[in-house]
């Protein structure tokens, strides 16, 4: 009862603490007459060169460190500093941005636009984690990413969803990692800026939707510890890759592992590799498992044609995100919207000189490349999905309790159960 | 944490309540102003409803801002008490936090993995549904896109309320048309990329003026093929627009633009332009009468309402070219016209709206039948000769370089003509005849305005935030030196008689020894520089943003020999003439001799 009630409590304090913030962004954005809405803000103010090479010193340290803690000092408490220090730096300070989870959209941008010149800034945000997570495992989720760490700070009374859940929420951040590269490459959108729950707790302002789904992720970490880093974020599935191959990746216990099961309920995020009961290692099932995963891996190139064919398929819905593309649809369809004058893109239109047919020749080359993006985006989902299924029956031998290299944070939170204690 | 907890608490109760407080009184809508406002709509002149109104006005506004302010320290009040609180409370459940026994999971491995697997299928199919559903339900409008809705959204049938100055009949001057359709109305970047084709038309009999006639003549941009050279003799150094002194005459212009006046022997050009019309005007360059005024209209292509432009740039930055026959203007919608030099319009075509934030400012230059045309926009490098006599394009290329702002120069080059551009990131040189880039060099960034220089067989470019390099086609191409204590954000570089100038648009005037980078002197000026030096008669004029003109012996020692004003602001770089200078200032075009 007692802890319920507590619980209770702390539900309502989150919920007033952002309501109250709330009350505060809500204000002092003036409201137009004209309907005309405030924009989100994905980019704060620019900074002066010597700051961002500053803000790039400051990660490298910042994962120096965060390596350092998790791997040789074993340290929860200097993790748990850390990630304080980042949401003050990287979060409030820094205002989100630049951070390396929307960095892939500048190197995607980049890569597909060669009038579109990255920072060097921006491409040493996007590349030091991950070359920090080849070595070392995701050090910049531990501590240093100002998203990962404000939820990390709310894991109160965390949960373990059962697995089926898990491996079908693990491809939710793919998914959005395909479509955030597809958005970026076609100059369309940068859609996980905009879509960043947290970027308006940073910068003390964000539309009335984005505050209600920053709350939201918060309070729902609160049991289901790190939603957004699980769930969704599209960095994660790089880091992931890079981590699963790290050469130096932290470990539950200083020394040899005696499958104590006492880290078992430690990890929030359902991360620890647990030993694979060899009394479910059937011979009947290792068969079936075999057979199943053959059945799977053949099958790949096909989900791989029929995921292209059907997102290509969709390019002319897909492309309506491009604004450019909606104003020329949009035009076509209604063409009495010229008398319209509140219709603030179709004035801004007719004020910046260009033909209907340059926009709708614009619109055209935009949709076009939409449908080979389409291709290439449904081909990967197709395979990630493919690989996904295959790999669930992946035989492996699995006997001491370690932190899956790929999932794993690296938050140190498992070391302080670990009751062994390191040779000398 | 309990404390902090119950601190958050508070604080966010009374933030809420403060919002609501606010919103419910807003100063704006106050309800005790509006019953006082409408007891002085019947009495109008009661003074002391007024004072009353007043007071209460300043009362409720003043709340209101105090409230802001309560709402702004008591959101940093609740984030610092917020995070306390965390703080508190992971100190409470995560570092403190009890070991305890597992509870074990019924979850069996395999028949997990059985429904992980099924739901990854479920997850996947439906996205693939999805998309096909999408797919066969989306249609594309854009495929509808007819004339009528390009003619629904042309300019007759917006802003009827534009008034727009007549001063041309265009049945007195229709467009020619040719046999070899230009590309009017096509999109700025949808041209034929690298192919060239010299219309059959281009093999004309005329005889061309060469580089004497443009010695004696400043038709382009900073004269004889773009190089900062004027060769006219008895350039005036004292005038003074206030009392008169030594001003020939005066007219004012039309409309406004930043663009240089060009010469051909009697008369002289000047184009100007605003969002209502754009015009190319002809005044006798002895007496300062106008002699025609055409307005630039009725070009297919044109776009229904000019682009915007920066009020520094406008939509007639570009300096005409003028070749003894025709008079060639650009503008900032993308129309480009020529006229004969009675005002008979020849030809005219639109090259796509540029793509251009400032607006469209690189100058035409032209050379026996080409008109060479640099039109680098937010969409890329691209560069154009049109045929003098029909607008035909001879060559077309898109470059990999960025938007740029400025013009091309002509080098000789052993009886070869090269087109000379500097852009971000490189400065490049062109065979005139087929558009081929001969050589380049990567080595300019920003948004580049100035244009290159040239002198003795070096090319010289700069900008801010780059670099001033002497570059050597010939030697590789290589940079023979190069500089960055003072690089021009706008005025381009001027080399003569072995020296180099180099203007700032903060206020610095320097000379280098042009062939080494030696610096011989340096000048600093109380205003700025946008216009570009011209060497004439043995001295350097320059005009800085105030308009003031700095005339400084063009030598070693760098005197200043005066320093003339008109008294109005001016940008555009005059006009030279023997015993004449001509001015064009926002509202006026000067002449100006001494007697």
């Amino acid at each position: 009862m007692k802890n319920s009630l507590s619980k209770i409590f702390l539900f309502l304090i989150f919920t007033f603490l952002f309501l109250g913030v709330y009350g505060q962004n809500r204000f002092p954005k003036p409201e137009f007459d004209s309907g005309y809405e405030q924009p989100s803000p994905t980019k704060p103010e620019p900074r002066s060169n010597a700051m961002e090479i500053l803000d790039v010193f400051v990660l490298l340290a910042a994962l120096s460190l965060s390596s350092w803690l998790a791997i040789k000092k074993r340290s929860r408490q200097g993790i748990l500093w850390l990630s304080i220090f980042s949401i003050i730096y990287f979060g409030f300070y820094r205002e989100g941005c630049v951070c390396s989870v929307g960095a892939i959209q500048n190197v995607a941008l980049a890569f597909f636009d060669s009038g579109y010149k990255i920072s060097l800034t921006i491409l040493a945000f996007f590349l030091l984690p991950l070359i920090f997570a080849l070595f070392f495992g995701r050090s910049f989720c531990a501590g240093v990413c100002p998203l990962g760490a404000i939820q990390d700070l709310l894991v109160i009374n965390p949960i373990s969803v059962p697995s089926w859940i898990r491996k079908t929420l693990d491809f939710v951040p793919y998914l959005y990692l395909g479509f955030a590269v597809l958005f970026a490459a076609t100059g369309t959108d940068f859609i996980i800026c905009r879509y960043d729950p947290f970027i308006g707790i940073f910068r003390m302002n964000a539309p009335y939707i984005m505050i209600i789904l920053g709350i939201a992720f918060l309070l729902l970490g609160m049991f289901f510890a790190r939603p957004y880093c699980r769930a969704f974020c599209p960095y994660g599935v790089l880091l992931n890759w890079m981590s699963k191959v790290s050469k130096w990746h932290m470990t539950i216990t200083p020394d040899e592992c005696i499958k104590c099961k006492l880290c078992e309920p430690s990890c929030p995020f359902d991360a620890i590799e647990i030993p694979i009961d060899e009394k479910e290692r059937t011979e009947d099932t290792v068969r079936k498992n075999v057979r199943r995963f053959s059945i799977y891996a053949i099958l790949i190139p096909l989900w791989m044609l029929a995921g292209g064919f059907a997102i290509s398929k969709a390019h002319v819905f897909l492309s309506r995100a491009n604004p450019d593309v909606f104003l020329a649809e949009l035009m076509i369809t209604n063409p009495e919207l010229i008398d319209d004058t509140e219709n603030l893109d179709i004035q801004t239109f007719l004020e910046s000189g260009k033909t209907m047919e340059q926009l709708v020749e614009e619109a055209s080359v935009i949709r076009m490349k939409f449908k080979k993006g389409g291709w290439f985006l449904g081909a990967f989902l197709g395979l990630v999905i493919g690989v996904m299924v295959m790999n669930q029956f992946k035989m492996r031998k699995q006997d001491i309790y370690e932190p899956h290299k790929g999932n794993c944070f690296s938050c140190a939170r498992c070391m302080d159960f670990c009751p062994v204690e390191k040779k000398i | 944490m309990l404390i902090s907890g119950i601190f958050t608490l508070f604080i966010a109760s009374l933030l809420i309540f403060n919002f609501w407080h606010m919103k419910k009184n807003d100063p704006i809508e106050n309800e005790i102003i509006a019953t006082f406002v409408e007891r002085l709509a019947s009495d109008p002149r009661n003074e002391e409803i007024m004072v009353e109104i007043r007071n209460l006005d300043l009362l409720a506004r003043k709340a209101y801002f105090t409230s802001i302010w309560q709402v702004n320290v008591g959101s940093y009040i609740l984030l610092f008490a917020g995070i306390i609180f965390a703080l508190a409370l992971k100190i409470n459940t995560d570092l403190r936090r009890k070991i305890t026994l597992p509870e074990g999971s019924d979850e069996k491995l395999f028949p997990s993995r059985i429904i992980s697997q099924r739901w990854l299928l479920i997850s996947g199919l439906t996205i693939i549904g999805f998309a096909l559903l999408a797919g066969f339900l989306g249609k594309d409008q854009l495929k509808n896109f007819s004339p009528q809705h390009a003619a629904a959204f042309s300019r007759d049938s917006i802003d009827e309320s534009i008034e727009v100055i007549q001063l041309v009949d265009p049945e007195a001057n229709p467009v020619l048309t040719t046999d070899t359709p230009v590309e009017n109305g096509q999109a700025e970047d949808n041209t034929n990329a690298n192919e060239i084709s010299i219309p059959a038309a281009s093999a004309s009999s005329k005889t061309y003026y060469g580089i004497e006639d443009f010695k004696k003549n400043q038709n382009t941009f900073r004269g004889a093929l773009g190089h900062g050279i004027s060769y006219s003799k008895n350039i005036p150094v004292d005038w003074d627009g206030a009392s008169g002194k030594n001003i020939k005459w005066k007219v004012a212009t039309t409309k406004s633009g930043f663009n240089s006046p060009v010469i051909w022997e009697d008369k002289i050009f000047i184009s100007g332009g605003d969002k209502t019309a754009r015009i190319v005007s002809c005044f006798d360059r002895h007496k300062g009468q106008l002699i025609w005024e055409k307005e630039v209209k009725d070009i297919p292509g044109s776009p229904a309402a000019p682009p915007r432009t920066t009020d520094d740039t406008g939509l007639a930055a570009p300096t005409m070219a003028v070749d003894g026959y025709y008079v060639y203007a650009i503008f900032g919608t993308g129309d480009i016209i020529a006229f004969d030099l009675d005002g008979n319009r020849i030809w005219a075509r639109n090259l796509g709206v540029p793509d251009n934030h400032y607006g469209h400012s690189s100058s035409l230059i032209v050379w026996e039948n080409k008109l060479i045309v640099q039109y680098d926009s937010g969409k890329g490098g691209r560069m154009l000769v049109l045929y003098t006599e029909t607008g035909e394009t001879i060559w077309d290329i898109k470059r990999p370089n960025l938007i740029s702002w400025s013009s091309p120069i002509l080098v000789d080059d052993k009886g070869k003509m090269q087109v000379v551009t500097s852009t971000d990131p490189y400065v490049a040189g062109y065979d005139l005849e087929t558009g081929n880039e001969l050589w380049k060099v990567e080595c300019m960034m920003g948004e580049v305005a100035p244009s290159p220089g040239y002198y003795n067989g070096l090319i010289y470019a700069t900008n801010e935030y780059a670099i001033l390099a002497a570059i050597d086609p010939a030697a590789g191409p290589a940079v023979v030196w190069e500089n960055d204590e003072y690089l021009a954000e706008v005025s381009s570089p001027v080399a003569s008689d072995g020296i180099l100038y180099i203007a700032t648009s903060y206020g610095v005037l320097v000379a280098y020894d042009a062939l080494t980078g030696e610096k011989y002197w340096e000048h600093e000026f109380n205003n700025g520089f946008y216009s570009s030096p011209m060497v004439a008669d043995g001295k350097l004029y320059i005009i800085d943003m105030g308009g003031v003109m700095h005339i400084i012996s063009a030598d070693k020692t760098g005197n200043i020999i005066g320093q003339p004003e008109l008294g109005e602001d001016g940008y555009a770089l005059p006009a030279f003439a023997d015993n004449r200078l001509y001015f064009r200032t926002n509202t006026s075009l000067y002449c100006i001799e001494e007697e």
